[in-house]
């Protein structure tokens, strides 16, 4: 197999990248599309991590896993964008750092 | 099953009057409110138990099932009365019935949620009296606040918020330290007991099986005594803010003077007597050695209540504050009689509980009944009150002289076997000196309630505040006037209540002192 | 336990007619067509019948009674909490006085009262019954415990009716007063209760049983009591005087007797019920009913017998610059009830319960004749605004001056006997073996000067002279019901020396010393009440002896009233000098600094109000102040730091979600880091 030559190493550095994009992404954006798009990529960045440590060990429960991330992150959307819509209709825009009315 | 019956009645009761129109509430709620009324008078007089619940004593109305088992304790659902419960539920109901009465003319929004609450108080109240067992009584315990926090905090007065909170989060700590130092001595009677039950525990206790607390991972013990001297302090103090004694009493003014007059009945009349029913309970009848070996302290605390209570409520121009400190002062007496481990000490100490209870709502309710027309408490905002509403007056001299102990009325009698048992305790060191020093605060309770009268009830007709002074409605005046004739009747009688209170107190009396 | 005589058994009526009155009036009052009056005139009036005839029983039969009624708890432990009846010469006699006075005063008050048109008319009758009650209970009680109940129950009907006109502004105070200052007394009585019953495990008065004779025992050492770590004559002595404290309040003995003054603000007639011939009277009655125990303790009777001397003068220089009729009248009960206390403390306790009889005819008799004045002159109550009343009232002046003269102690109204009588015993006592007495006669002597002074002023300026005002020269006539009790009352005053006119006795051997001897009879054998037992206990514990002057009693006893007569008759001839014509001076204006302390009666008043309102309700507010700031400031304090903490941290909630995003990732980082570190990776 050509896959199991490239090293775990490899696809830690790409999860850890994927991560750390979708990090910098929550960190920096204030339009609440890209954060929901930047939580994704950071669920990604996990399901790499357990897709290559099936692969690596040889068992199939961290792939299993995956697909119920998967699952997990679609629902994840669809209640994202219906909050993100409800926020719209509120305040008019998508911006996450305007609605701080809740916070005490 | 009576006494589920006293507490299911009430409870049900309180869903039902919760969801009633507002305009039968008031009427429904009272119906509801005679049901375990007549049910604990005629446990009264059927009553057929003898000695102490929790000394094996023969408890009248048991019931006892199993319910949950929490690691190696069984927790059982136990209740049952013994002479000194039954008299204080007995008074629990009275004083319900009695306080949803003189509810009627001062709540007039929201009635079904306050007088759910109310009924649903009741439950608690009755279930934390008649409960055998630590945890069930705890649950009560804790579920008397509920009811109060909100009767305080939504038809109190202008600082309703601040007395609420104050209320609710000082005795809730209280309850905290309690529950540390009770869970203490179950920890240290280790394999000596299976299950949270009172009785279990106090006769382990006075078969001396306390051992030393091994605190996990270090291999460190804290001695028997240590643990069953700490133990002592820490329920004092958490039942001490409950009774309220100084100096953990200054939650009580700000309450009463907040809280609608119902609530303020219930609260003097029977949550303060929840503190001193748990000393006697838990304290007194549990530890007698620490509680004799701390007795100078204790009393020098007691004789403090008494003195500093009636000297801050000299100092009041509030009706209602008046009455608050007083019953600090009052409540100074139960802990003399107490500590004091003589048969008319802690017989009179319960005793008092009742005659207290009963007085104190009297007051509370009358003051209610003048408030209602004048909308003012303040003794120098009136004056010649007999005038215009000459039969709440007559009553409420009838009160304030039952609460100086005038013979006959059922505050004489109570202090009379507390200052009798005090004085020749054979555990407090000068007895006589700490007696006669309580004593003194009948002199000062007569300054203030005399005082207090003078300027209100009696000199020519004036109202600051502008409103049409007339006779009280019928139904206010009612329930004034059978707690007068209660009053009398114990004070007149006290053998209908101290027979049973002497029987079930004398075991813990043996325990401590001695019988002279 | 005595035999039960039959009559006896009724003895409880006694007192359970005027309760029933007192419920008739309460309730029923305001449709009766006297407003209550009838039913308390018939239910003094049986008591009154019932009384009399327990007294002729007790003297027929000389059988006396003490049986318990009413147990007030079981006594589980040794303390005896109960209820009784004890009938005894004492009891039964002043059962007599006191339904007696209830019911002429209950008469008096149709006239005084109901035919005045006075409002709150249930609630005055009401008051009466029930202290006509409590003081009949009082008298017949079997011990300590309910002599107690009865005494405060007294107080408060004192406070009820002393505050009567409550629409005005000084009754009410008056009555607070009243109640205060003998709560203040009763506080010590209370303690002293106590001790009795945790000494004794008793309280009852007589019998072998009671604690007089259990204390007698245990002082002879023939048995022990718990005294609280004290030799038994001093631990006895400290109960004595805290009961005593409680007597003191009643009676209005200094230091306590400055409510009584005040107490004038009530109804006249209640004046003359409570405040002169029964209430006050509880204090020394109270003290007699003891004496069993009072007579085994030689300090205390020293106190008793200095007390009463002092306020007997103290109190008859206040009343001579008093320019209110009642007000005269108070201080003179004060001034008559110290001569009682005299008498009890110098061993006299026949004399003191004399004195007590024939003060509690002629000043109910001088009360109700103020009131009958006091009506007559539209309520008014200034001696100076009146005069020459004597031509108009006739009945009320004629038996004023009996009572006046009885008051003053000249020959042969009541009050000369009596008063005689107790400077008598002071004085032989005195000569005996205690010379202290001596000092606590020339007191009372130096007081009959004073007593005939003002009593003569008195009468001078209300009756005699020109009328002053328009109200004086025509006064409203009264009708039956205030003259039949003045004239029962004015007869008793003139005769009633003659209960027990001991220096005839002693000069003539008759036996004519009818009281002593009745108090001396066997009814109290048995229960160890008897005069001469009391004479016994004074002799053996408190060393009490007879002395006289040229070894002869009868010369000792004629000297003494001798002495007392004349000085009486100097010092009612000088007011009679100094106020006789038309239009008398005040005189007492002269005294010039002196009047001004005496009106402002020493300034006991001051004082206390002192003791209440400088000292007390200063520490009050001091303590209000600490228990605002520091108790429950250390309370809000603790809420204060949790909120003002609370307030800062929950700056960390921007509410802006990239900053949460931010923390959670440094922490996260931070937390690698320290795992890093603990974990040795690095």
């Amino acid at each position: 197999m050509v896959l199991s030559s490239v090293p775990a190493e490899y696809y830690l550095v790409l999860s850890a990248a994927v991560f750390c994009t979708g990090l910098f992404g929550i960190l920096t954006r204030e339009n609440a599309l890209m954060f929901l798009m930047s939580v994704e990529l950071m669920l990604n960045a996990a399901n790499i991590n357990l897709v290559a440590f099936s692969f690596y060990w040889g068992t199939l429960t961290g792939q299993v896993f995956t697909l119920f991330t998967m699952a997990l992150a679609a629902a994840e959307v669809a209640i994202g964008i219906g909050i993100i819509l409800v926020l719209y209709r509120n305040f008019d825009d998508v911006d996450v750092t305007g609605p701080t009315t809740l916070r005490w | 099953m009576l006494v589920e019956a006293l507490i299911a009645v009430p409870l049900v009761g309180a869903a039902v009057v919760a969801v009633a129109p507002n305009e039968y509430a008031e009427r429904l709620a009272l119906g509801v409110s005679a049901v375990p009324l007549v049910g604990s008078l005629y446990m009264y007089l059927a009553f057929d138990g003898s000695g102490n619940a929790l000394l094996g004593g023969d408890v009248a109305y048991e019931t006892f099932f199993e319910w949950l088992t929490l690691g190696p304790y069984a927790v059982n659902y136990h209740v049952g009365l013994d002479g000194v419960s039954l008299p204080l539920v007995v008074m629990t109901t009275v004083l319900t019935t009695l306080s949803i009465l003189s509810a009627w003319t001062p709540i007039d929004d929201r009635q079904r949620q306050f007088y759910g609450l109310m009924l649903f108080m009741e439950a608690a109240l009755v279930g934390v009296f008649a409960a055998l067992d630590f945890l069930l009584w705890f649950v009560f315990w804790e579920a008397v606040l509920v009811p109060m926090y909100f009767l305080i905090g939504v038809w109190g007065g202008p600082r309703r918020k601040y007395a609420a909170i104050k209320f609710f989060v000082y005795t809730n700590i209280a309850s905290l330290v309690m529950f540390i130092g009770f869970f203490a001595l179950v920890f240290g009677l280790g394999d000596a007991v299976g299950s949270t039950g009172l009785p279990e525990i106090a006769q382990a206790l006075r078969a001396g099986q306390l051992g030393a607390l091994g605190l996990p991972g270090t291999g460190a013990a804290i001695p028997a005594d240590v643990l069953a001297l700490s133990a002592f302090v820490a329920m004092f103090v958490g039942f001490a803010v409950k009774v309220p004694v100084v100096p953990f009493h200054t939650w009580l003014p700000d309450a009463h003077v907040e809280a609608p007059t119902p609530a303020s009945v219930m609260l003097a009349g029977v949550l303060l007597k929840m503190g001193t029913y748990a000393l006697l309970r838990f304290n007194f009848t549990m530890l007698p050695e620490q509680a004799t070996t701390l007795a100078v302290p204790i009393a020098a605390v007691a004789v403090v209540s008494v003195i500093y209570g009636a000297l801050l409520a000299l100092a009041q121009s509030d009706l209602k504050r008046i009455v608050a400190y007083s019953s600090v002062s009052s409540m100074g007496y139960v802990i003399l009689g107490l500590v004091a481990y003589s048969y008319y000490g802690v017989g009179g100490a319960t005793f008092q509980m009742i005659a207290h209870g009963l007085i104190s709502g009297l007051l509370f309710m009358t003051v209610g009944v003048f408030y209602n027309a004048t909308h003012t408490r303040m003794v120098g905002d009136m004056s010649g009150l007999a005038d215009r509403m000459p039969v709440t007056a007559s009553v409420f001299v009838a009160g304030a002289f039952a609460y100086m102990g005038l013979p006959l009325m059922a505050g004489f009698a109570a202090e009379l076997f507390i200052f009798l048992g005090a004085f020749r305790s054979t555990v407090l060191p000068a007895a006589p000196l700490f007696t006669a020093a309580a004593m003194f605060g009948i002199v000062v309770v007569a300054g203030y309630l005399l005082w207090a009268m003078q300027r209100s009830l009696f000199g020519p007709f004036r109202l600051e505040t502008d409103y049409d002074v007339g006779r009280a409605p019928v139904h206010d005046v009612a329930a004034i006037v059978t707690l007068v004739g209660l009053i009398v009747l114990l004070g007149t009688a006290p053998e209908l209540l101290y027979d049973m209170m002497s029987d079930a107190t004398i075991d813990v009396v043996e325990m401590g002192g001695e019988l002279p | 336990m005595v035999t039960v005589a039959g009559i006896y058994a009724y003895a409880p009526a006694i007192a359970a007619l005027p309760l029933a009155s007192f419920l008739v009036a309460l309730f029923a009052g305001r449709w009766l067509p006297k407003k209550g009056a009838l039913a308390g005139i018939l239910a003094t009036g049986g008591s009154l019948v019932l009384s009399a005839v327990t007294l002729v029983e007790l003297v027929l039969t000389g059988e006396g009674y003490d049986e318990r009624l009413y147990t007030f708890v079981a006594p589980a432990e040794t303390f005896d909490l109960g209820f009784g009846v004890l009938i005894d010469p004492l009891s039964a006699a002043m059962l007599v006085i006191v339904s007696l006075i209830a019911f002429l005063v209950h008469v008096f008050s149709l006239g005084y009262m109901n035919d005045e048109g006075e409002p709150g008319l249930p609630r005055y009758y009401a008051g009466l019954g029930l202290f006509s009650f409590s003081m009949l209970a009082f008298v017949f009680a079997s011990n300590l415990l309910m002599a107690f109940v009865f005494f405060e129950l007294v107080g408060l009907c004192s406070w009820l009716l002393i505050g009567h006109w409550y629409r005005e502004a000084a009754p009410p105070s008056a009555a607070k007063k009243a109640f205060l200052v003998t709560r203040f007394g009763d506080y010590f009585f209370l303690v002293g209760l106590v001790g009795v019953l945790a000494t004794f495990g008793t309280a009852r008065f007589a019998g072998e049983g009671g604690f007089p004779a259990v204390a007698e025992h245990a002082l002879a050492g023939e048995t022990t009591v718990n005294t609280f770590g004290f030799a038994p004559e001093t631990w006895f002595a400290v109960l004595g005087l805290l009961v005593l404290g409680g007597a003191l309040g009643k009676s209005a003995q200094f230091p306590l007797h400055t409510w009584l003054p005040d107490a004038m603000e009530g109804p006249t007639p209640v004046s003359a019920l409570i405040h002169a011939a029964t209430m006050v009277a509880a204090g020394v009655f109270l003290l007699a009913r003891m004496y069993g125990f009072y007579a085994l303790l030689p300090t205390v009777l020293a106190i008793i017998a200095f007390t009463g001397g002092f306020t007997a003068l103290f109190a008859a220089t206040m009343a001579v610059v008093k320019d209110e009729i009642k007000q005269v009248l108070a201080y003179s009960t004060i001034s008559q009830y110290g001569y009682m206390m005299l008498a009890l403390g110098a061993g006299g306790y026949v004399a003191a319960f004399f004195h007590l009889t024939t003060h509690a005819v002629f000043k109910a008799l001088l009360f109700l004749g103020a009131g009958s004045v006091i009506v007559a002159m539209h309520h008014e109550e200034d001696m100076w605004l009146m005069g020459g009343l004597k031509e108009e009232m006739r009945v009320t002046y004629l038996t004023f001056v009996a009572g006046s003269l009885a008051l003053a102690g000249i020959f042969p109204f009541a009050g000369f006997w009596s008063k005689d009588e107790v400077l008598f015993e002071t004085l032989v006592h005195g000569l005996g073996a205690n010379p202290l007495l001596l000092g606590g006669y020339l007191l009372g002597l130096s007081a009959v000067f004073v007593t005939g002074f003002y009593t003569l002023r008195m009468v001078m300026l209300t009756f005699h002279g020109d009328p002053r005002t328009d109200a004086a020269a025509d006064p409203h006539g009264v009708g039956w019901n205030v003259k039949f009790p003045l004239a029962v009352l004015g007869v008793l005053a003139t005769v009633g020396g003659y209960l027990n006119p001991a220096p005839l006795a002693k000069l003539t051997g008759a036996e004519v010393d009818f009281l002593h001897r009745y108090l001396d009879g066997p009814a109290s054998e048995e229960l160890l009440t008897s005069a001469h037992h009391y004479g016994d206990l004074t002799h053996k514990w408190a060393g009490y002896t007879a002395g006289s002057v040229a070894g002869s009693e009868s010369a000792t006893m004629l000297a003494g009233a001798g002495l007392s007569l004349a000085l009486a008759l100097a010092g009612a001839g000088t007011a009679f000098v100094l106020y006789r014509g038309p239009d008398p001076d005040r005189h007492t204006e002269g005294l010039g600094d002196l009047r001004t302390v005496l009106v402002s009666n020493y300034y006991q008043d001051e004082y206390q109000v002192w003791l209440a309102e400088g000292l007390t309700l200063r520490a009050a507010t001091a303590a209000d102040t600490f228990d605002q700031g520091v108790i429950d400031g250390a309370v809000d304090t603790v809420s204060s730091v949790s909120l003002f903490s609370g307030d800062r941290l929950r700056r960390l909630q921007t509410g802006v979600v990239t900053n949460y995003a931010a923390l959670i990732a440094l922490s996260v980082l931070l937390g690698l880091a320290a795992f890093a570190v603990v974990g040795g990776w690095l």
